[in-house]
């Protein structure tokens, strides 16, 4: 049996763990993270405004235009969504496969997963020409015919997939932080807190009853979230794959959209768990180099697959024949945006092919790096697909580029600080690793540990 | 302020009606609460008309519970939203409605008007009292039912928000030695006015400027005046057709402009003359070009030397780039050719006229036309004797030798015995007698301090003349200048009065086009403003001052005289049989009166000969000279389509129309060739400086392909700078490079000047509508030479195998198509500007041209083919295809649009969110969205403009062409009262309608023997992406050239050689 490397460093007691989690909760917030939480809630309010204004003047502020009628704002959404498919997958998959080692990431990384899925869940509905009348898109009794929605446009299976999986993963993710809040409860020295806590915690009492339906439970929501990791992002790519543009209407999307979905999400999980490590290093016991080797190497398996997809393309492109189909890949490459087109190939396959040597994978600048890098390049890749296809499709008197304005960048960096502000509260708010979950594996590779 | 109130008032009141009628919350209450609580008391009648309804509360309720919840409710509405629904504004219904207004159903009327050149025959369409669209008069035999650009636009100058509307007073400063200038402009009376007017007018020296004027009663007008004021009239336009008039003096003894029969001519040789696109009238000539080209064995050719990228040069058979010192090279050099070298017609074998030819023996070699190619026309020339036409004009044309050249001209087409056939001097152009020497005369008469009183009539010589600073100089020694401008114009800013004309849609006015060819222009409208008619303010000075002969001063306004004038000169010509009523009558009806002349009738009716060939007189021509064409750049001045000479530029929907061959929208700019943009370092929307003798212009560059090296080429029309909100500023002014000299008496050269280009810093972006201009070896404008059409119809048509599982659905009653005629189809854009008028269509700017927000439903492609330097242009007008398996309906998610059961692809306005993905999976791009609200900042009352049957789309709302839905469900409405069926033909679309060649046809497909099935059936019919399988309702005809070239086989016209030449676009766009 080959030894496993501990799971949890630092040779903690039960009550150490406790401490270590909880004390972000606990205690007052440092200069550090005011100063972070200042900038995104800026961030935050900046990016209402520039919504606002959008709204309120017209979808023209964009960049949006004729024949590009897509933009920022379903580029930005598609990546939010990507992001979000980490969350699900460590804490589902990785659940259901008995991956010890996503218990130290699992919990950041869904919270990761509902702010995302949240910030993205704002673009379609903003994006639309007259958001007051978002409400049309779904299909309830109503008074105008009634009038209902069409079901066999891809957008309205989107507006379902994108519902299920955030009531899903709220879920799924609440149910999981249950008995940490109970804990907190517990602990909680003034009222307001144990009655807010005690709240949240759904009267846990850590009973043996309590502990054998919250499991049972986990296991069924699991199961639940698990074809979802696959099916939302899936459904989001038959926007595209659906329609019948060319770039747009291709068969290799769904897995495509997926294996991209769950690079650009490990990307962002990097990003932020180095980023935690720095700002609370109790964490680094609990989030340790092992668990972010493990992740790089997911981000290079997934980036090899994206790699793929993206030759693929080119194959069928050519092998089809069709002399439109060519003709756009051959535009992604050499065209007007053909910057976009290499940015993305550097970013998403070339830069994480540093993870093939060890001490790159175990180095945080390193990976911090290349996370940046695959958010970047998983960015453009939604460009690409989107908005390049668009430019430049079957007659050439439409073609047209893309009108990037101020506001392409405000709702763009914007949302940024609705993800961020969210986030660094619950870094404040809620245990950021599952105190539950934890425990049962702190003895994991553990000298003379019984489970070897 | 008090009307204000009261209107308030009003519109609370009817608030409540509202609200109590329907139980609703009572909107806008929170304001108003002291009207709300006496509601008892103010709202009597209104209660009781409604207490009938279960909707009404209980009066004895008072502030019942349910009635304080509706106030709550409507604070909190009014709160937290600032959505609030419309005002409820009152209607007030006719009290006597007149006999002929249905609510709802259009009147139309038929009328004239006058575009500074061409004249129209128009319908325009009223609704209850205003009117909403121009239409061509389909029985006026010169343009019929097809329109220009320009005509369609003029009525938004109706509507306009910078017209005056009321007269004006210019103060202005005349201090000795200084020139005239406008210190202030107050507003004023018109009896305070006319006071001060008719004063000056008795002293005498009284002179009249005013443009073409084609108008006979208004010209006995200005008759009779200038008989009780001793004067001059004096008539100018800025493009006048001047040069034609003195070289039919010179050479036949006739001062006039002949007819030009297009339609007889087999083959056509234009000279610079942009006959299809803006010189004399283009869209009769357009009609007849498209005559001569349906039948196939009868195709005319037309071969056109183009110092510009002219309209005319996009639709030639043969188009050969020429410069303007080249231009006689090319009629004399064909002269020589077929009478000295070829020795044929009558003047064969003539010495005089041989050593006048002789100098242009090398005229092929110096143009650049190979010989045999060069020997070649000569011989269809010959060939086609008496059915060819050569033809010059135009400002290109207009050099110095300007007149020599339409003196050869003239030999040409008498040599050729087309005079009298093709040239149709019995009947000419009437009303077209505007002169630049007339405006050298004036100018010399004030400068000579003979003129006391100046009145100006439709000219702005200040904006337009490159007399320009010598008028304005001589300005200030006419002690009283009067303008009738709708507007403080240019012109009209140095005016001591400005006393606005009425709009030609406001008054009476008559016109003869044609001799023998007369129309009435009707009013459709009471004066929207406090105007009065230019023919009234004469007859009103007339009365006031007790001068002039009776009849000018017994009618109380100018309908009575004009009335009398047609009952005196008109009647007895041609009302032979009738009483003056139901000829009077019959004209308004028909809109025409007299003969057509036979020329503009149709082809193959009637004598093609109209006259005798006239002998030109050999003296004419015995002083042209060859000149050696200068080795620098030459300048060409050119009038657009859109603009002409300026005088709509505040017709935002002509400015926002693309330029047929540039597709650029607001803005002239500096016109190069690929190699002089490649010499001088120019690049596409950089900054260049255009000197021209003193002069230097900063323009932008536009590198056109197809253009002559030795050419700059700029548009005139642009740069007013009074010309209102819209047209202010718009380009620039470049009617003074044109240069005058004292031999030619005052007619400028508006081309052939030298003149040299710089390069300057900075970048200029050009609003283009289309900025990719290769089709990429697609199959998109399929085009064929004659001979190979003739060899095999479908020859370059390759049918696509497109197959489907599934049937589709069945089409019962009609289904509606459209098929246009890539082969007649000029690009003018006439379509385009009757869909935007018929649908309500707003005009974006130049800002959001540049982003591509241009709202155009029906666009008209333009592809260049052939190498950059040669380029040939094809068109192609592209509206929603109106798919049966429409990619556009399935992916939107609310069902926005939807396929009707008679085939066309529906779009329901207000169900649409807008997330626009029908755009994005329409293969046409055909569908235009509101990024803003467009139409939200129109400015009263440009409002009235508006076509009550079309929705004025919002902001957030995907728009696109509809097949004119509303136009189809009126006619349907229409013969179901009239207890018939649909014929073919009743129904047409606007821009089938307006579309002078034709091109467009529409009609039902379930009809086999309607018209547009039979074009379907046609073997040059093909549908636009066939393969991608939409199954469009829209198929194109393959165009037709009719050349010698037989090199575009079936593969090369798929792969077309790339145009795209060095174009750096900053724009944004590719």
């Amino acid at each position: 049996m080959i030894k496993r490397n501990q799971l949890i460093l630092g040779d903690k007691s039960m009550k150490n763990i406790t401490e270590d989690i909880v004390a972000p909760v606990e205690s007052f917030p440092g200069r550090g993270w005011s100063a972070m939480f200042l900038g995104a809630n800026g961030l935050f309010i900046f990016y209402i405004t520039v919504v606002g204004i959008v709204i309120a003047y017209g979808m023209g502020l964009l960049g949006v235009t004729h024949p590009t009628a897509w933009g920022t704002m379903i580029v930005t959404f598609v990546f939010w969504i990507g992001i979000g498919h980490a969350g699900t997958l460590i804490s589902a998959i990785l659940f259901l496969f008995r991956q010890k080692w996503r218990t130290s990431v699992a919990r950041t990384a869904e919270a990761m997963t509902v702010f995302a899925v949240m910030t993205a869940g704002i673009f379609p509905l903003i994006h639309t020409g007259r958001p007051w009348l978002d409400y049309w898109l779904f299909p309830y009794p109503n008074q105008r015919g009634p009038l209902w929605v069409n079901f066999r446009s891809p957008l309205l299976w989107d507006v379902f997939a994108v519902s299920t999986y955030a009531t899903v993963s709220i879920v799924f993710w609440y149910i999981g932080l249950v008995p940490d809040f109970a804990t907190i409860r517990d602990r909680a020295k003034d009222r307001i807190r144990r009655v807010i806590y005690g709240a949240l915690s759904l009267g846990w009492r850590g009973t043996a009853r309590n502990w054998s339906h919250y499991e049972m439970l986990y296991l069924l929501l699991a199961g639940l979230s698990t074809p979802l990791v696959l099916s939302v992002h899936t459904i989001v790519s038959f926007d595209f794959a659906v329609s019948q543009l060319p770039g747009w209407h291709t068969t290799i999307f769904p897995p495509y959209f997926v294996a991209g979905a769950i690079f650009s999400g490990f990307g962002m999980v990097v990003t932020l768990m180095t980023l935690v490590r720095i700002g609370f290093p109790q964490f680094k016991d609990y989030i340790t180099i092992d668990h972010m080797e493990v992740m790089n190497k997911i981000i290079m398996a997934t980036g090899l697959m994206v790699g793929y997809a993206y030759g693929s393309e080119f194959f069928i492109a050519w092998y089809s024949g069709n002399e439109y189909e060519r003709f756009t890949f051959i535009n992604r490459a050499l065209g007007p945006y053909a910057w976009s087109y290499w940015v993305m190939i550097c970013c998403n396959v070339l830069i994480p092919q540093v993870f093939w040597f060890k001490k790159f994978r175990r180095s945080i600048p390193v990976m911090f790096t290349v996370s940046i890098f695959v958010n970047i390049g998983m960015w453009f890749e939604r460009f690409v697909i989107t908005v390049t296809s668009l430019a430049r499709d079957f007659l050439p008197a439409n073609w047209g580029m893309y009108q990037w304005s101020f506001y392409d960048a405000g709702v763009l960096v914007g949302s940024f600080g609705m993800f961020l502000t969210l986030f660094l509260l619950y870094l404040r708010l809620f245990p950021a690793i599952s105190i539950a979950e934890i425990k049962p594996v702190m003895n994991v590779g553990k000298e003379g540990s019984h489970h070897g | 302020m008090n009307e204000d109130q009261s209107e308030d008032k009003a519109y609370w009141q009817s608030l409540q009606q509202w609200a109590r009628a329907t139980g609703e919350p009572q909107v806008g209450a929170a304001g108003t609460s002291a009207d709300v609580q006496g509601e008892s008391v103010g709202g009597g009648a209104a209660t009781g008309e409604f207490s009938s309804t279960p909707l009404k509360e209980g009066a004895e309720d008072g502030w019942a519970r349910r009635e304080f919840m509706k106030l709550m409710g409507a604070s909190l509405a009014l709160s937290t939203t600032a959505c609030v629904r419309r005002p409820v504004q009152k209607i007030v219904p006719y009290n006597k409605q007149p006999e002929e207004v249905t609510f709802g159903v259009d009147n139309f009327y038929t009328s004239t008007w006058f575009d500074g050149s061409e004249g129209f025959g128009l319908l325009i369409k009223t609704r209850e009292g205003r009117p909403l669209k121009v239409e061509g008069n389909p029985r006026f035999p010169l343009n019929a039912h097809g329109l220009s650009p320009r005509a369609l636009a003029h009525i938004l100058s109706l509507y306009d928000p910078d017209r005056l509307r009321e007269p004006l007073r210019n103060i202005q400063n005349k201090e000795k030695g200084k020139e005239r200038a406008n210190h202030d402009s107050v507003a004023t009376k018109w009896d305070a006015a006319d006071e001060e007017v008719v004063a000056s007018l008795k002293k005498g020296g009284v002179a009249l400027l005013t443009g073409s004027l084609p108008s006979p009663a208004t010209r006995a007008v200005i008759a009779d005046f200038l008989q009780g004021f001793p004067g001059q009239h004096y008539e100018w336009d800025p493009l006048s057709v001047e040069d034609v008039r003195r070289a039919q003096e010179l050479c036949y003894g006739h001062d006039l402009v002949p007819s030009y029969r297009i339609n007889r001519a087999r083959l056509i040789v234009s000279v610079d003359s942009d006959f299809l696109g803006t010189w004399l009238t283009p869209t009769t000539f357009q009609r007849q070009f498209a005559e001569g080209r349906r039948d196939a064995n009868r195709m005319n050719k037309l071969v056109a030397f183009d110092s510009n990228y002219s309209v005319t040069g996009a639709n030639a058979d043969v188009r050969v780039k020429i410069k303007p010192s080249l231009q006689l090279d090319v009629v004399m050099g064909l002269a020589f050719e077929i009478i000295v070298k070829k020795q044929a017609t009558r003047w064969a074998g003539n010495s005089q006229l041989a050593q006048v030819l002789q100098p242009f023996a090398d005229a092929a070699q110096r143009l650049g036309v190979e010989a045999h190619v060069w020997s070649r026309l000569a011989d269809e020339l010959i060939q086609y004797k008496g059915e060819s036409l050569v033809i010059a004009g135009g400002l290109p044309a207009q050099t110095a030798q300007g007149i020599e050249l339409q003196s050869a001209v003239n030999l040409l087409n008498s040599a050729l015995e087309n005079d009298g056939v093709t040239v149709d001097y019995r009947r000419p152009f009437k009303g077209l007698a505007g002169a630049h020497s007339s405006l050298e005369h004036l100018i010399e008469s004030m400068e000579k301090g003979e003129v006391t009183t100046l009145i100006v009539h439709r000219a702005n010589p200040v904006y337009a003349s490159p007399l320009s600073a010598r008028f304005l100089a001589a300005l200030k020694k006419v002690p009283m200048v009067v303008s009738t401008s709708d507007r403080n114009d240019e012109t009209a800013k140095f005016a001591d009065f400005v006393l606005p004309d009425s709009h030609p849609m406001e008054s009476w006015g008559d016109a003869e086009f044609v001799e023998g060819l007369f129309a009435i222009q009707q009013p459709t409208i009471r004066p929207l403003f406090d105007t009065r008619s230019f023919q009234f303010s004469l007859m009103s000075w007339a009365y006031l001052a007790e001068k002039g002969p009776e009849r000018l001063r017994k009618f109380e306004n100018f309908y009575d005289y004009l009335k009398n004038y047609w009952k005196t000169e008109v009647f007895p010509r041609y009302g032979k049989g009738k009483s003056f009523v139901d000829f009077w009558e019959q004209a308004l009806q028909t809109g025409m009166v007299g003969e057509p002349s036979e020329g503009v009738s149709e082809a193959g009716k009637g004598s093609s000969v109209i006259g005798a060939v006239r002998d030109v007189k050999l003296e004419a021509l015995s002083g042209i000279k060859r000149t050696d064409s200068p080795q620098g750049y030459e300048l060409v001045l050119y009038p657009t389509k859109a603009l002409y000479d300026g005088s709509l530029a505040n017709v935002s929907w002509l400015q926002e129309l693309p330029d047929p061959v540039t597709k650029i929208t607001w803005d002239n700019y500096l016109c190069v060739s690929v190699n002089t943009a490649k010499k001088e370092n120019l690049v596409d929307e950089g900054l260049a400086e255009l000197k021209v003798g003193e002069l230097a212009l900063k323009l932008p560059v536009h590198v056109q392909p197809g253009l002559h090296d030795g050419v700059l080429a700029v548009a005139v029309g642009y740069g007013r700078t009074d010309a209102g909100s819209v047209g202010n500023h718009v380009g620039v002014n470049v009617y003074p490079l044109a240069g005058v000299s004292g031999e030619l008496k005052g007619r400028p050269i508006f081309s052939g000047r030298s003149a040299t280009v710089t390069r300057l810093r900075g970048k200029y972006p050009l609003a283009m509508t289309q900025d990719h201009h290769s089709m990429e070896g697609r199959k998109i404008v399929v085009e064929a030479t004659l001979k190979e059409y003739l060899k095999n119809p479908a020859v370059h048509n390759h049918k696509h195998h497109v197959w489907s599982i599934w049937g589709g659905h069945a089409y019962n009653g009609n289904k509606w198509a459209m098929a246009v005629d890539l082969n007649t189809c000029t690009g003018c854009n006439a379509c385009v500007v009757a869909c935007q008028s018929e649908n309500n269509i707003p005009v974006v700017g130049k800002k959001y041209v540049i982003q591509g927000r241009e709202m155009h439903w029906m666009r008209i492609d333009r592809y260049y083919v052939g190498e950059p330097d040669n380029a040939e242009v094809v068109f192609q007008p592209v509206m929603c295809q109106q798919c049966t398996n429409a990619p556009c309906e399935t992916v939107c998610p609310v069902l926005a649009t939807t396929h009707s059961s008679d085939g066309l692809n529906d779009m329901t306005y207000n169900r649409c969110v807008g997330t626009r993905y029908c755009s994005n999976n329409c293969p046409y791009k055909v569908r235009r969205f509101n990024w803003f609200s467009f139409n939200g900042n129109i400015e009263k009352p440009l409002h009235l403009a508006l076509n009550p049957d079309v929705t004025v789309r919002d902001r957030g709302v995907m728009e696109k062409c509809t097949f004119c839905v509303q136009r189809i469900k009126a006619k349907r409405i229409q013969v179901k009262l009239e207890g018939r069926g649909l014929k073919d033909g009743d129904i047409q679309t606007a821009c089938q309608q307006s579309c002078p060649s034709s091109a467009i046809m529409f009609g039902d497909i379930n009809d086999p023997n309607s018209r547009v099935s039979q074009w379907f059936k046609e073997a040059r019919a093909y549908s636009l992406l066939e393969e991608f399988g939409a199954d469009p309702s829209v198929r194109y005809l393959t165009k037709i050239r009719n050349n010698e070239q037989e090199t575009r086989s079936a593969e090369s016209a798929k792969v077309e050689h790339q145009v795209e030449p060095q174009v750096e676009h900053q724009g944004g766009r590719t």
